[in-house]
Parts: structure tokens; sequence; C-alpha cells
């Protein structure tokens, strides 16, 4: 099993613009959030990148994936009919190939190995596909899809996934999703990254038809992979950050630049800026 | 190996049921004790909780029912105080090891086994209790929600369809349960304890019932009563709404949510804690209420409401109102924040399940507590509840048995057809009788029962199983007369078994009358719920219904009036239409024009926003008055709400009167209310020179128990000659019995305000039988011994006299041969509101029983609340808002004695007795005092003033005793005692049962026989006689009746002097005996009648009475 293909779904009426924006990169270039994810993508080996976008959104991210342009297909998603039927929309893009799916409303930060590249190595070894996963504080969980699952015996971060839950309330994640080793009140929410198999595509097909205008959500889908077949979750050692979030984009930039070259500018800059702060509030009493 | 641990920890059912009884039976005294310390120390090694808690019961039973009976003998010994002291703060462990080290060095006992008795006990229950709260927590699911403490880390969100606007205002979610209805009742099998121990006899049948109050044809019928609704509003707050109870809260702070007894709306505080809208791991945040709400509606400035409504069901339903409120609104909580599924609707199974576990929760912070099948108004129809047994993976395993949570299974129309649930609507008769009373001691009693598998209450319990099996056969053979039948045998046969209590003289009556009246066609009785009384049913032919439906109102309001002089009614009897209710808890949203809230709830709402003006209100609000308006001209339900609201808006006033029409100021002066003497009061309680702290000695006062030879032992007998003495008495006439019956028994129906001596509070001799009777049944028993008929007076006041008089001349005297009097009251106290000062030291000085964790938090808000009550309505001031008897109060039984010479009693009493000498005084609630010829011939020998009796103290006798005061030797008050553990060194309680010398008592007054026919000189000699008498400051609590079968319980101030103060007068001369604990024991509480049965006291009364 090979992953050649990427989709990355930025079509999200509150999201469209987020990919769209400027970041300084851990290597010091300015670039595009598009441009920053592609090149993960591509570090996992990929070599064809699909974006699914708003209509009328093309251009704009044309000129953002700069250099990537080249290589990159934009599709669009005609209605607004939720995230299941984005992806949905690069189905003829992916044809019968696994494929890469990354949100485009998160940027992901790892210290070693980036993280689309991690799960697509396990998928491609495991040959089925893979979810990257991070405990998260129940607290969150009204922004992500969850799984329940057992761990691998001797793979430390790896689980069988049993069920797949949509933004669970607390009440249910607790009912239906702890998984032992997990510290309470935590759960193995996703990353925003999957390796995925064309059963994916097809189950959405179904799906969608079965309620063409109900919004189908991944993870309702994702459940039903995992009835089906072996689906495994990676528990990724990278941070994951919510550009859409208060101070997203601050934060993600501050992520990757005290993970970069700039680290001690930066860090330096926020030192001086701290006790100037400090100092007026001194002189004030 | 012990016996009793062997019960224990056996597997084979045929030791593990073993009854205690049975075994301790054969066991002498010393076997018992050496069977204790094996128990005490087992109880202390096991690692399995259920073992333990048997182990702490048995303990408990030896020590309360065994060894005080083969103990009868043993001299008094001091409770350590200490050990009290940690009984009162609930550290079972610690009392438990003074008491035995007490026992260790004092030697075994009566006293110290009645103080163990109450530590095992204590610690039985708390281990119990403990154990279902942490099975609550631990259910998954609730657990997240005692890990969220901070606005921050807040999970929940609100649907979003919940926040869409149509036509300015925001949908309103409104969720609609059935109660349930316990066709089975099974030995009270649902309690929770019952089922994680015998999971396998916790079994029930339940029906989900829609209801209506029966008002007449053209009313509406019957409907799910319970409602809970649900909406988004403007404002940053959230606002709590109960339109039954006429109380509305806006909460804008974390600890307000949590602060339960501060207003009525507690059940809706505990459902949007126990539905995680407010989790209970919040409790003690500072953060603004606002930062949640924020979060849970994710815009900033809008808030939630709830609103509840009871359809017309008054309390005491046994129809589990509560708890089924408790769920509506935990669902509707639980669908807006997406922890249920379906926002409209029914629930699956899992979401029902996770809303009773949720109502368990809510009832636990809500320091009330129901029984496992109380929700299952949530299901559909009709259903089996059981238990289950605990396997791998529960919580509960490897601790209990059973599981937390019971399993319902609903039965479908091929069990139990169409035909049958039509016909069981057709034949039976729901109706509330009016008691609303509290079954919490009920429920103890069954769990105690049950964990010392008594043997007659055991095979009790394995009947009442049968019956389930029974009725569940007739359900599936449509059998309906053959279920009368069965629950009918179930009620005269286990239920009552196992609880005598659970019936009453009312409920007897009520179904004497109905069989009298319908005959054959009557099918039978069923019991609902904890006890009888309040919510029961009745099964007629169907073709008798309709006619039963009238005569069963008819019966009830007039066997009410017959008795509410003697028994506590909360409210008039109804009879209700009902319908099975196949769809359990269903959910709507109502959108756009639909959107409003129930009519009731307007004409609370309205009249504040009608005062307020137009461009202040939110333009959700002003689109719903828009709303609101038009529903009135247009919907049916709206109708009259106009008028309603206007009510409201101009409340009626007026004096509160009785119910003969008496006002206040009416019966003050028709009962000699002296305003002089109130004033002095009143001026004295404010300044603060009486109160509470106040009655209390000067701390410098000696006081040490009495010495050697100070009591005479009568409780291993007199010599023979008093008796001889004594029965010369009896013969030549020269003794009466005074009754002291003026009192309406305020710690016996906690401030109802009915007559004791009239209420029918055992069964006895085959009855139920009243105070009254059974003291007049004794003195037949003397009198038939002595040969000649013993005058027996009764004491009355304002409160007592009529009730008495009418129920005496109704019964003629229960054909008592000799002179039945009456002494009316001649004196009548106003109550106060009492002083913030007095309260606090009550609360907060004096020694107080801690409750379970939850209750306790409870019981301080509610005491808080109180204190702001006392501020407001004006410490000191008069009472007046309450029904005028409830504000007037009787000024102690001192006077009780005195209106004897007052009121000409004694001196008619002199002229039909030329020879009356000495009177035997006791209370109404001493049922075993009598006239006892060797006890009087002690007296006689003595020519002592006064003989006090007095009894060896246990654990319960609080109150004062007999003591050397300074030196000199009387009895003393409780409240007299200028330390609480002053009183545990004292080895003796007062009885308050006296042998009066009527000349001597005379000569005390300055009175002599003959001035007995002037009224100046004695009112004058017995006014003196008072100023010499200390006058006690003391708190009642007074109920208030209101709304529907709603009560609240104040604590009032009021002033009494008490005759056992007469032993402190010089110039009478006093002796004191001992008396065995069953002469002289005083029932004071309800609670107290179970022992006191169980422990042969009763037994013992009745072979003391003739009856008629």
């Amino acid at each position: 099993m090979r992953f050649q293909k990427a989709v990355i779904t930025a079509a999200g009426p509150d999201q469209r613009a987020l990919p769209l924006q400027t970041l300084v990169d851990r290597d010091g270039q300015e670039k595009s959030v598009l441009c920053i994810l592609i090149e993960q993508a591509l570090a996992a080996k990929v070599e064809e990148v699909c974006v699914v976008v708003w209509p009328g959104d093309e251009s704009r991210y044309l000129q953002a994936a700069g250099s990537y342009a080249g290589m990159v297909r934009f599709l669009s998603q005609p209605q607004p009919l939720g995230y299941g039927h984005a992806l949905y929309c690069a189905h003829d893009f992916v044809g019968s190939d696994p494929f890469l799916h990354m949100v485009g409303d998160h940027l992901y930060v790892s210290a070693g190995k980036p993280s689309a590249a991690q799960v697509v190595e396990i998928a491609q070894a495991e040959e089925c596909p893979v979810s990257g996963v991070q405990a998260t504080r129940e607290s969150l969980l009204a922004q992500y899809g969850a799984v329940a699952g057992h761990r691998l015996p001797g793979r430390h971060s790896l689980y069988r996934v049993d069920t797949v839950i949509e933004k669970p309330t607390p009440t249910e994640a607790e009912q239906r999703l702890a998984v032992s080793g997990i510290r309470a009140g935590y759960y193995l929410c996703f990353f925003g990254i999957h390796a995925l198999t064309p059963t994916v595509m097809e189950l959405l097909g179904k799906a969608l038809a079965v309620a063409p205008s109900k919004a189908v959500t991944l993870s309702s889908v994702l459940a039903e992979l995992a009835r089906r077949e072996q689906y495994l979750a990676v528990e990724n050692t990278g941070r994951r950050y919510n550009l859409g979030s208060r101070y997203g984009l601050l934060t993600s930039q501050l992520a990757l630049a005290l993970n970069g070259r700039d680290r001690t500018e930066v860090l330096a800059q926020l030192v001086e800026l701290l006790a100037d702060r400090e100092m007026a509030a001194g002189q004030k009493e | 190996m012990s016996r009793l641990i062997e019960i224990i920890t056996s597997d084979d059912p045929l030791i593990r049921d073993r009854s205690l009884d049975a075994v301790c039976q054969e066991l002498t005294i010393q076997q018992l004790r050496a069977e204790c310390d094996d128990l005490d120390r087992f109880r202390r090694t096991s690692s399995n909780l259920y073992e333990r808690v048997r182990a702490l019961f048995f303990l408990y039973a030896i020590h309360r029912f065994h060894i005080p009976l083969r103990d009868r003998g043993a001299a008094p010994a001091a409770i350590p105080f200490a050990g009290y002291t940690h009984l009162l703060k609930r550290r079972y462990e610690e009392a438990i090891d003074i008491f035995l080290a007490a026992q260790a060095s004092l030697g075994a006992g009566a006293a110290i086994s009645s103080a163990l008795a109450a530590a095992y006990r204590g610690l039985g229950f708390q281990t119990l209790a403990g154990q279902v709260r942490h099975s609550v927590r631990s259910v998954r699911g609730n657990q997240w929600m005692f890990r969220t403490g901070h606005p921050e880390d807040y999970p929940l969100r609100l649907r979003r369809e919940l926040l869409q606007v149509e036509g300015g205002m925001f949908p309103v979610l409104r969720e609609s349960t059935p109660v349930r209805m316990d066709l089975t009742h099974s030995g009270w099998s649902d309690i929770f304890f019952l089922g994680m121990d015998f999971p396998e006899g916790a079994r029930v049948v339940n029906i989900s019932v829609d209801l209506a109050v029966r008002a007449g044809a053209g009313e509406n019928g019957p409907k799910p009563p319970v409602e809970a609704y649900l909406r988004v509003i403007d404002q940053p707050v959230l606002r709590l709404v109960s339109v039954d109870l006429g109380a509305t809260a806006e909460i804008s702070t974390i600890d307000e949510v949590f602060d339960f007894a501060r207003d009525y709306l507690s059940l809706l505080k505990a459902a949007v804690i126990a539905s995680g809208l407010v989790p209970p791991g919040m409790e003690g945040a500072v953060q603004p209420l606002a930062q949640i709400l924020e979060r849970l509606t994710g815009a900033r400035g809008l808030g939630i409401e709830i609103v509840s409504k009871v359809n017309g069901i008054p309390k005491g339903s046994r129809l589990a109102v509560s708890t089924t409120l408790l769920g509506s609104l935990i669902s509707a909580c639980m669908r807006a924040t997406g922890q249920i599924h379906s926002l409209e609707g029914g629930l699956q199974e899992d979401e029902r399940r996770l809303v009773a576990a949720r109502a368990i929760l809510g009832e636990w912070l809500g320091g009330s507590g129901g029984g496992w099948q109380d929700s299952g108004g949530v299901w559909p129809g009709i259903k089996l509840i059981h238990g289950v047994a605990a396997a791998e993976g529960d919580p509960e395993f490897g601790v209990s048995r059973g599981c937390l949570l019971p399993r319902h299974r609903i039965f479908d129309r091929d069990e139990i057809s169409s035909e049958t649930r039509d016909l069981l609507q057709s034949s039976l008769v729901l109706v509330h009788g009016g008691m609303a009373q509290d079954v919490g001691p009920i429920l103890e009693m069954v769990t105690e029962r049950y964990l010392l598998r008594s043997e007659k209450e055991w095979t009790a319990r394995r009947e009442a199983m049968a019956l389930l099996d029974e009725v569940i056969e007739e359900l599936r053979a449509g059998d309906v007369r053959a279920i009368g039948g069965s629950t009918d045998r179930n009620f005269s046969g286990p239920i009552q078994t196992i609880i005598p209590w659970a019936a009453n003289l009312y409920t007897a009556t009520l179904i004497e009358s109905v069989r009298a009246e319908m005959g054959e066609d009557f099918w039978g009785f069923w019991m609902l719920g904890g006890m009888s009384g309040g919510g029961m049913g009745f099964l007629f032919d169907p073709r008798r219904k309709p006619e039963a439906l009238v005569r069963l109102q008819h019966i009830m309001t007039a066997t009410k009036k017959r008795m509410e002089h003697a028994v506590p009614f909360a409210m008039e009897p109804v009879v209700y239409d009902f319908a099975i209710n196949e769809s359990g808890t269903v959910a709507a949203l109502l959108r756009g024009p639909d959107a409003l809230l129930p009519a009731e709830y307007y004409t609370l709402a309205v009249p504040p926003l009608v005062r307020t003006e137009a461009r202040l209100l939110s333009p959700s609000r002003r689109a719903e008055l828009d709303r609101f308006a038009a529903a009135c001209r247009e919907r049916s339900e709206f109708s009259g709400m106009v008028q309603q609201m206007f009510d409201h808006l101009l409340p009626r006033s007026g004096d509160q009167q009785t119910g003969a029409g008496q006002t206040l100021a009416a019966l003050l002066e028709a009962y000699g209310f002296d305003a002089t003497q109130h004033r002095q009061i009143q001026a004295d309680l404010r300044s603060g020179r009486i109160g509470l702290a106040q009655n209390r000695l000067p701390a410098s006062t000696d006081i040490t128990d009495v010495h050697q030879g100070d009591a005479i032992d009568a409780v291993h007998g007199l010599p023979g000659r008093y008796r001889e003495i004594g029965l010369e008495a009896l013969r030549s006439g020269s003794v009466a019995v005074l009754t002291l019956a003026g009192g309406t028994g305020s710690r016996w129906t906690k401030g109802a305000g009915v007559v004791k001596a009239l209420n029918p509070f055992c069964r006895l001799g085959g009855r139920h039988r009243s105070f009254l009777e059974v003291h007049l049944a004794k003195s037949r028993r003397t009198s038939e011994l002595a040969g000649a008929a013993v005058p027996h007076v009764f004491t009355t006041s304002y409160l007592t006299h009529d009730a008495i008089a009418e129920h005496l001349r109704d019964r003629e005297n229960y054909g008592y041969p000799g002179a039945v009097l009456l002494s009316p009251g001649r004196s009548i106290g106003l109550r106060m509101i009492p002083m913030e000062r007095d309260l606090r030291f009550a609360w907060e000085e004096m020694p107080q029983q801690l409750l379970d964790e939850q209750a306790q938090k409870v019981r301080e808000s509610l005491h808080q609340t109180l204190i702001q009550w006392a501020r407001q309505a004006g410490e000191g001031s008069d009472y007046t808002d309450n029904l005028p008897l409830q504000c007037l109060h009787p000024v102690g039984h001192w006077y009780e004695v005195a209106n004897l010479l007052r009121n000409g009693t004694l001196a008619r009493l002199m002229e039909s007795s030329r020879h009356l000498r000495y009177l035997l005084v006791h209370n109404i609630d001493t049922a075993g005092a009598a006239i006892d010829p060797e006890l009087l011939g002690y007296h006689i020998d003595e020519g002592a003033g006064l003989t006090a009796e007095v009894i060896a103290r246990h654990l319960e006798d609080r109150g004062g005793g007999l003591a050397r005061v300074n030196g000199r030797l009387r009895l003393v008050e409780g409240m007299a005692l200028p330390h609480e553990e002053v009183e545990s060194q004292l080895s003796y309680y007062n009885s308050a049962t006296y042998w009066v010398d009527v000349d001597k008592l005379l000569a005390v007054a300055g009175l002599t026989r003959e001035d007995l026919g002037r009224a100046d000189k004695v009112m004058e000699q017995t006014r003196r006689l008072a100023a010499r008498m200390p006058s006690y400051i003391t708190l009642k609590d007074v109920k208030k009746r209101w709304g529907k079968g709603q009560e609240d319980v104040f604590p009032v101030a009021q002033f009494e002097k008490l005759w056992g103060d007469m032993t402190s007068l010089s110039g009478l001369e006093c002796r004191y005996l001992v008396v065995p604990r069953v002469r002289g024991q005083q029932l004071k509480e309800p609670s107290q009648l179970d022992a006191w049965l169980r422990d042969g006291s009763a037994a013992e009364i009745e072979r003391l009475c003739g009856w008629r």
C-alpha cells in the first residue's frame, strides 16, 4: 500500500480563509498555511495533492500554493453539505488509491518526524487505514471526533479502533470512549491527519446517497469502517493547533517559531515584551 | 467459629438467612457478649462491605434488643460524654471505641449497650449510604461531572437548534413525563441497599401513568403530570421557575446554584447540577456563572431558563412525583446539551438508564432519597424492574452482590394485552388520602429488618416475592379482580408484617367503609409507595367505578373530618383520573408562535414585566409578551389568564381564620391571653434578659450525680407492705389519675398541630388505639383490681379541649366506669419570631446531630435562610403569619396542674371523691404510666408531698434528670444545665411521672382544701407560686401549610414553666423512685415506636390495659 495522494479540506464556511494566512515557518521562511501543509504531505512521500475549496476560492488558493501550484489540484465543494461531503468531492481524484487526508484549519508541529509522515508510514506498514489521534481533555471534546479502542499488544502508541464518535459529550465519552492507559478525563481525539483507504470514499458515497441533504460526518463513516475492517489509530507525539480558535493563528505562529530556527530571537522578544509590561505596571504603582 | 459470623459469611441461603433473633434467644448473656466481641473484631477486619454492614446491624440489634432484656437489673452507668459527642458528629468508629472502653472498665449494662447500639446502627447506615454514594459517582457518564471544577474546563455546548431565533423568540424545549405507580409493592425492595445485597429479591411491577386531579365533568383529562421546560434567554443568568410553588430565581453565581434551602427551587437546582449543566465539581468555584453560560451557549449575554410544572398533583402522592420531576428536568437539560441524542421524542434504553442514574445523583445532592423504581415514569407502559447481580466490569463488582441500577423489562402487548390494560384502568380508583408523611424512617426500618432476617419479616418478604409472581401471572391472564385480591392480601399480610406502621387508622377506616358500601364489587386495596394515607388505589368492578369515584371522595372527606384533630393531614383528600402512559418521557421543541411556556408561568412572570418600562424589556421578552397576548385571545389553555394575572397583581389580604372562622384576636380574647405578661416577656426576650442561654443555671452551680440511697430502686420490687397500703388507698377512693393532655406533640408530628392524646399511634389489643384510650384502659384495669373506680382527669388546652371533649363524648368515655373529667387550660401564650442569637445558640452552640454530608449542607443552608427570615420578620415580634391556632402555644405543663386548682376541677373532684388525697400526674406520652399500688404505697408511707419517678438513663434520654444541685437533691431540666456534659454524668432521667399529695401541694401554694372554692385566692396564690418557678424560652417547630400539600417548618420562640421544677421548692418534701424503663419511657417521636414495639414494651403495656 503506497500513499501517493493527499486531500486537504478547506471548504468550511468558517475556515476557508485560514489556509491562506501567512506565517513564518520553522525554517524562517514566510509561507502560507497551505504551503506548510503541502510540505508536510510531501514529507510523507505524497506526490499529488488535492485541496477542496469553497466555490470561487480556487484562484486565491492557487496563489497561496506558491511554488507548489503546479502539483496541486483544486476542487470546489458546490454546496456546504458538511465535512464528509467535502472530502467526498475528492473521490474522483482519489480513485482506487489510498490517500492521506489533512484538515486545512489545523497546523501540526512535532519535534521529530512530521506527523503526516508518521501516520502514513504506519498505514503502509500495517496495510490498513490509520488516523492520528491525541489524548485530549474532555473540555475540548466538542471540537473533535474521538475514538475508542484497545492498545495493540507490544505497540506503545498504536490502537485498534472499535468505534468513532463525532464531537461526543463527556457523558457519552465516559460511557463509550474510555481507553485503558489514558488518564481519566482524556480521550483519543482526531489529530486531523488520516491515512485512509478507498473504502472510506465508498462508505462516504453510500452515506451521502442515503441522506443527500444531511451533513455526513467523517467520524460516522470511520465508525462504520472500524466495524468492517482493521482500522488503527496512532497517538501522535506532535501538537496540533486549531487555527480557527481564538488566538489560534498567534499560538500556531509561536509554536512554529519556538520549534524553529528563530527560537532565540522570538523568545527574546517575548521576554522583552513581558519585561516592558511589568516595568510599566511597576511605574504606575 | 462464632455462630453469628457463620451466618454472615455463609454462601448457603439456609444459614445466611437465619434469623438473628432466633439464634440470640438460644444464647446466654455471656455467650451474647462473647458473640459481640467476635462480631466487633470481625467487622473491623472483613474486607467485604456487606459483611461488615451485617455485622454492624447484628451488633446493634444485640445491644438494643437482646442485652437489655437479659440485663434489666444492672446498675446505671454513665455514658461517656466524649462518645456521645462523637455520635453527634457522626464519628461512629471513635464513639464505639470509647463506649467499648467504658464497658470494659465500668462493666456492661443496658445504658452502655444503648450507646453502643446507636453507634453501631449509625455506622451501619453510614457505610451503606457511603457505598450508594460511591456507586452513584462511579456510574460511567457521571464521573466527569465531579472532575470539572473550572469554567475553562466546562465541556458542554448547547444544541444549535435551541439558539435559532424564530419570530424574535428562542424555541422552547418541553419534556413531558408520566409518574410511576407501583403495582406490587414487594416489601420496599426498591431500596438501594436491598437491591445491592439481594438483587434476586428486588423486583417490582411498575406502571407509568398520566394523571389529573378529578374536578368534575368537562375538565381536562389525564396527561403526563410532570413537565419541564428549557429555553435560551437573552440575559446571562440561570433563571429557575417553579410554576406550582410560585417561585422564581435569577441566579448569577455558582454558589447560589448549590444553595439548596435558599428558596423553593432545590429540585430544579439539583437537576441543573445532576444534568451537568453546572456540574457538581463546580461547587465552591468563585467564577461568575456567566462564564459557564458563555461556554454553554457559545455567546456572551445569553442564559438559560428552566421551568417546572406538576399538573396539580399534591405532595405525598406516593407516585414519586419529585423524582419524576427531577428525571424530567434532567432529561430536558441532557437533551439540550447533546448528552441525549434526540432533541425530540422518546428516549433510548441507555439514555433512560442515564437519566435514572442522574436522578439518583440529584436526589443525593438535594439531601433526599427515593427508591430505584422512582424514575419508572421515564420508561413507557408496564414494566418489571428488577435487581441485577454485579458482574465483572461493573463498579459494584467485588463490593456488593448487586448493581446500583436495576434493569427494566417492558411488557409488550403480547404479554399483557390491551384489554387487560383497559380493564385495569376502568377498575382502579386512584386517590390521595390527604396525609403526607416522611417515609424516611420506614425505609431505615425495612433495611434493618432485612439485614437481621427477623423471622416473621423474612417470611413476609418471601410471601411478597411470591405475590409479585402472582400479580404478573394475573396480568398475563387479564384477571384484574384477582390482582385486587393479591394487592389487598399484600397490604394486609406481608407489608404490615414487615412494617406495621405502613398502615394507620385512617386507611383502615377507609378500607372498612369502602368494603361496607361496595361489598363484593370492591376487589381490593392497593398500597402505593412507602406508607398508606397519601396515594392509594382501590380496585372495583368496572361497572361500579363511576359510583366509586364519587363515593370515595365523600368517604375520604368525611373520615378526614372525623380524624383531623388526631391525625396529621396535609391537605384535603382528592381522587385522580388516570391513564396508563405507553410512551414514557417525551420531548417536543416548540418554535415560533408556539414557543410559549405554560400558561401559569405567565401569571408569575408577567406582573413584574408589566411594571417595567417597555423600552427596558429585551427584544425576546417583548416578542414573547406579544405572542402571549395573542395566545390569551386565541388559545383555550390561555383563557382566563388576564383575570388570574390581575389577581396576582393585587393579592387579596385579610386575617387568617381557623376552621371555625375565628381570628387570632378573637382566640386570644376567648382564652384569656395575658397581654401585659406577653409584652413583658417580649421585652425581656428582645433585651436579652431571657433566652436559650439564659435558661441555664449559673456556670458556678455545682451539679453532681445522686448519692447512694437518693433514689429508691423499685425496678426489683418494693417491700410487700407498700402494695397493701396502695391497694387500701385505691379501695378507699383516695387516688385519681391526672393525664397532661394539653399538648399538640410538636415533635410527634413536627409541628403539625394535632391533639397528641387522640393520635391513634399503635395497634394494641387488635386495633389502633390513641394515647387517651390506652391511659383509660390502664385505669380501668386498676379500678377492676381495686374494686373501686379511679377518677381520671385529662388536662386540656385551648388546642386540645374541644377535640378531646368531643372524642370522649362520641365514645362515651370508652365505657369507663369511673369519673372522667376534663380540666381546661386557663393560660395561653402567643408565639414569637425567634431571636437570631437564640437560633444561633440552638444550632451553633448546642450539640447537634450532624446529618449525612449533603443533607447537612442543605440543613445549614436552611438555617441561614431561617435566620434571615427571623431578621426580616422582626426578632421577638408576634408570630401571626399562620393559622391562628398555630400562632398560640400552651405555656408548659406546670400550668396544667395549676389550672386544676384555678378552673375548679380539683374542687369538683374532691366533692365527688371526698377521700381523694393522692394524684398520679403523668404526661400523655408516658404510655406505661399507671397506678401501681406498690409505688403508691411507698409514696403514702413516706408522707412525701411529691414522689417523682425516674429511670436509668439510656443514650437517647436527653433533657435533664435527677441531680444534686448545690448539694440539694432535685430534678433539673436539660435546658437549665450549664454544660452539656453534666447530663452524661446523671444516672437517672426524669420520666415526668409524679405522685402528689394534694394537701401538701395546696400547702406549698398557701392554700387549703377549703380555699378551693375561693377563686380569687386560688388565682392569687397560684400566681405567687408561678412566680417562684423559672420560665424557659424554647424553640418549637411549627408547620405552615400552603399550596397543594406543601409545608414549611418555622422555629418559633415561646415560654414555658415545667412541673419538675417543683422539686426545687423548699417546703415540698420530695422522694424519688427508680422505675422500670417500660413504665417511664416517654414516646416523643414516632421513630421510637418501632423499637418500643420490638423490645416488648408495647406488649407489657398491653398487659396493663383493660380494653372495653
